[in-house]
């Protein structure tokens, strides 16, 4: 278990299916992902049953977000990890929207960054979010992101393609600040 | 086999693997093309075998980059393509050197570009290129790509980190008589 501030990030089990599928199907939680289709339950539980039964490694690092009282209200995770240039792509979703918007999220994040820089050993974490994801965008400035630059259109969500922000932080600056 | 002025994009076929084994043991080629391990033509032969059975598609456009005289001189593709967005992701090589910097990469993207925005309907193609890369950035630049960021350090060649240029065309700016 790894330890922040308001949330622990611990390994994903089996039992965390039903929440996953019921937030990976929840429209308010999905505008701000990748995700577009609906998903079975079937399909969750076999990606699920394929991440829990590998140890954790440098190659998939997948987390559960739970708070201090042992609720699980999300999941992150680091892909795209290379090992050559030291760099993965960071995700996060907080599928319970009572937790929105009180920090459970950049605690994640900061928590994740930690572990990512103090023992993973990587050198830079990058991210995409959508242009109007403010609240996304405004809290991952806040955990020391740097908007690199705008992928124009990338994305075509709810009638309109929209810009995706190119974020990423490098150890070298995230280790001069004072949450590091 | 779509045609260029000074090149024809056709589809990759089983006899390229031998020229594909003899780039990728050109190391300067690599570190311009993020390919770091050299690979045998043991692992390239299955390879060039699985996507010269596969009918092309949408998903995976893959084509082998020839001269007017057929000469087979480098590949290009689009990845990552993207049906619900419209958007894919272009990267090419020009493996046999002497075909560098006479304007026959430019040629492959311009008509890569064409097929992706008029037959594809693509909306948006972009690619990332190493800052290192002036030469291949002015290219882009040419066929009409817009530099939109700047994924710093991103890419670890030769002992330090290199910038990763992110560059994009739209169809809506991109005019084939402009270019």
């Amino acid at each position: 278990m790894i330890a922040g501030k308001l949330v622990d990030l611990r390994a994903p089990e089996m039992g965390d299916l039903a929440r996953n599928t019921r937030w990976i199907n929840d429209r308010e939680v999905t505008q701000f992902l990748s995700v577009r289709y609906e998903l079975s339950s079937a399909a969750e539980e076999a990606w699920l049953r394929d991440v829990v039964s590998a140890p954790m490694s440098f190659e998939r690092p997948f987390f559960a977000i739970e708070t201090k009282d042992g609720a699980h209200i999300g999941n992150t995770n680091l892909f795209d990890v290379r090992p050559e240039d030291r760099v993965a792509e960071m995700g996060i979703m907080i599928g319970e929207k009572p937790y929105w918007s009180r920090g459970y999220g950049s605690d994640a994040v900061r928590t994740l960054l930690r572990f990512a820089f103090d023992e993973m050993n990587l050198h830079r974490v990058q991210l995409f979010t959508y242009s109007f994801n403010h609240r996304a965008i405004a809290a991952y400035r806040k955990c020391g992101f740097v908007e690199e630059g705008r992928r124009r259109g990338a994305r075509y969500r709810q009638g309109r393609h929209h810009d995706f922000i190119v974020m990423a932080v490098l150890r070298d600056e995230w280790r001069l600040r004072p949450d590091a | 086999m779509i045609a260029g002025k000074l090149v024809n994009l056709r589809a990759r076929e089983f006899g390229d693997a031998e020229r594909n084994a003899r780039w990728s043991s050109d190391r300067e080629l690599l570190a311009l093309t993020g390919h770091r391990y050299p690979q045998s033509l043991a692992a390239i032969k299955p390879a060039v075998r699985g996507y010269a059975s596969e009918p092309l598609s949408h998903a995976d456009p893959r084509f082998a980059i020839e001269t007017k005289d057929g000469v087979y001189i480098g590949n290009i593709r689009l990845s990552d393509v993207s049906s619900d967005d419209r958007h894919a992701q272009l990267s090419i090589m020009i493996g046999e050197r002497s075909y560098w910097s006479k304007r026959y990469g430019s040629d492959a993207v311009r008509t890569l570009l064409r097929f992706a925005f008029r037959e594809m309907n693509l909306h948006r193609v972009e690619l990332y290129v190493y800052a290192t890369n002036a030469r291949a950035i002015a290219a882009y630049q040419k066929c009409g790509f817009v530099q939109e960021g700047i994924r710093r350090r991103a890419y670890y060649s030769r002992g330090v980190w290199v910038d990763v240029i992110v560059m994009s065309a739209l169809a809506c700016e991109w005019s084939e008589e402009a270019r």
